[in-house]
């Protein structure tokens, strides 16, 4: 590579690529509610101490440090926790239809899970609106398995 | 120092080539299993020092994965990112300080399968004059360096692979080494592959998975939790130029200043005399000799000497790196750490086979950089001094 010569400063290319990385994850929680999803259900795990439910259920429970295991199922329905209008795409271009992101409290669960918002206009999203989960027709064990929510 | 700090636990995983668990899982089960032996919660802590490092995990703010297995949900919380004798330093100055009792240090990597060393330390060559070069990279600077230390003092390359031996044999006494040997032999060292001439891969550390936490306690806590606290006497750290070519590589100048910083403030005059037993981050054999020269634990230049003679033998007259040190293992960001915790094995006795005999004093050496550009030097004592 060669060095480009300025009157006092010198540039050079460079790249950042670090290396490739095989990241191991903790998949009993993501597995448990995938394979949930093939049957439009949806699982996560409780912890027996605090009772917290979680979707996805991780092995421990953040507050009380213990491992978890017991599975909760929990309803498809929640209310909107807080959500965005994406008006450009992850990489900020500008999109022509504007998507609602939102987090979901499902009924059952105390964390959110995020889905996103049709079948309303974005005006008329508000947080703690009920809204349900509309399923893909031939549900295949993954998130996306969860097409979209709409009103409830 | 007014306050007085102590190590009162330490755990370590059983450092592998591949811990076959996510890091959530080596860390959840790694800090209850230290909890446990005191029957204490993380809500006995008062604050959380991780250490890992950004590139090796593979994740920007790499400690925010790290949090809730440790115990620091809603916790306080900091990080830092060269090494775990840095995380001990900074554990301690915030006891110090007064505003905390208890401190958990927790530094982990996974070199073994996650990441592959070598290329990201690839990644702390300089991009603009270094890494254009094509010929430079951990292992072929750690090379310039053993050619440097053997040439200027005369250590031959037996000598060296008696140096490999001596920690693959202490390793094999250590059940959580990853690289060891029961009967190593210089013979068996020159055995292995030359990477970079004169490095052979048994000079070399092994890349590991690992992680070590340890629990640091004002006295007072100290007290109340453990009748067999670890001192903290004194502590110090130096840096050099960022360029090898700017420093003698034969010897290493920042150890020295970190340690005669650390013995200022332990009281030790007289670390030959006063210290009895030395763990060393030392990733290839021939750093050994420089840094426990530049502890001065040897005279300078001694290192083919000390190994005829077995003087940092488990029963010599120094005992250096009874764990094997970096030889059996060495999980980035975690291997000072152990070191540490390896010296707080020997204070408290229970260091097993590797068992140092009458063990006060300690000092425990962590690195960072090429050719340990970066040096940290703990001193630990059974007096509270």
């Amino acid at each position: 590579m060669a060095f480009e010569m300025g009157p006092e400063t010198r540039q050079v290319q460079g790249t950042w690529d670090v290396t490739t990385y095989r990241y191991k994850i903790e998949g009993k929680g993501m597995k448990l509610l995938c394979d949930a999803m093939k049957e439009k259900k949806i699982r996560g795990i409780r912890c027996n101490e605090c009772r917290t439910v979680y979707v996805p259920g991780p092995t421990f429970c953040r507050k009380c440090h213990i491992d978890i295991d017991e599975v909760v199922e929990v309803k498809d329905t929640g209310e909107v926790g807080t959500f965005a209008v994406l008006m450009a795409d992850m990489r900020g271009n500008p999109v022509d239809t504007e998507r609602v992101s939102a987090q979901i409290k499902l009924d059952g669960a105390d964390t959110w899970l995020g889905g996103t918002i049709e079948g309303i206009d974005w005006h008329d999203v508000k947080i703690g609106m009920r809204v349900k989960a509309v399923w893909a027709d031939n549900p295949e064990g993954k998130l996306s398995d969860i097409d979209h929510f709409e009103p409830a | 120092m007014e306050r007085k700090v102590a190590i009162i636990g330490q755990a370590q995983t059983k450092h592998s080539e591949d811990i076959g668990m996510p890091r959530e899982r080596m860390l959840f089960e790694l800090v209850k299993g230290l909890f446990g032996q005191f029957g204490i919660t993380r809500h006995d802590i008062d604050t959380f020092v991780l250490c890992s490092n950004d590139f090796q995990v593979g994740r920007t703010i790499s400690n925010v994965f790290e949090d809730t297995p440790v115990g620091a949900y809603m916790k306080d919380e900091t990080k830092v990112e060269a090494d775990g004798v840095w995380a001990v330093t900074y554990a301690t100055t915030r006891i110090l300080s007064g505003i905390y009792d208890t401190a958990l240090v927790v530094a982990n990597s996974l070199g073994g399968s996650e990441f592959r060393p070598y290329l990201i330390m690839d990644y702390q060559l300089n991009p603009t004059y270094d890494r254009q070069l094509g010929f430079l990279n951990e292992l072929s600077t750690a090379a310039l360096q053993a050619r440097s230390y053997m040439d200027k003092y005369g250590m031959t390359d037996a000598q060296l692979d008696m140096i490999a031996a001596r920690l693959l044999r202490n390793a094999a006494k250590n059940p959580n080494a990853l690289q060891a040997k029961a009967d190593a032999t210089p013979g068996y060292v020159a055995g292995s592959d030359y990477l970079y001439e004169p490095l052979r891969k048994l000079h070399c550390y092994p890349f590991t998975d690992g992680a070590c936490a340890l629990l640091l306690a004002s006295a007072e806590k100290a007290k109340d939790l453990t009748d067999n606290p670890v001192w903290i006497a004194g502590m110090g750290d130096s840096i050099e130029s960022y360029y090898v070519g700017e420093r003698d590589l034969f010897r290493s100048r920042s150890t020295r200043l970190a340690a005669e910083r650390a013995y200022k403030m332990a009281g030790i005059s007289d670390p030959m005399g006063q210290i009895d037993v030395a763990e060393v981050s030392t990733k290839f054999a021939h750093q050994e000799p420089i840094i426990c020269e530049a502890l001065g634990l040897f005279e300078e230049g001694s290192g083919g000497e000390v190994a005829d003679k077995g003087l940092s033998e488990i029963d010599g007259e120094m005992p250096v790196s009874p764990s094997g040190g970096g030889l059996g293992a060495y999980p980035f960001s975690a291997a000072g750490a152990i070191c540490v915790a390896e010296c707080f094995r020997q204070l408290t006795g229970s260091a097993g086979d590797a068992q140092v005999a009458n063990a006060g004093a300690a000092v425990a050496h962590g690195q960072d950089g090429f050719c340990a550009q970066h040096n940290a030097v703990i001193v630990l004592s059974k007096e509270e001094g």
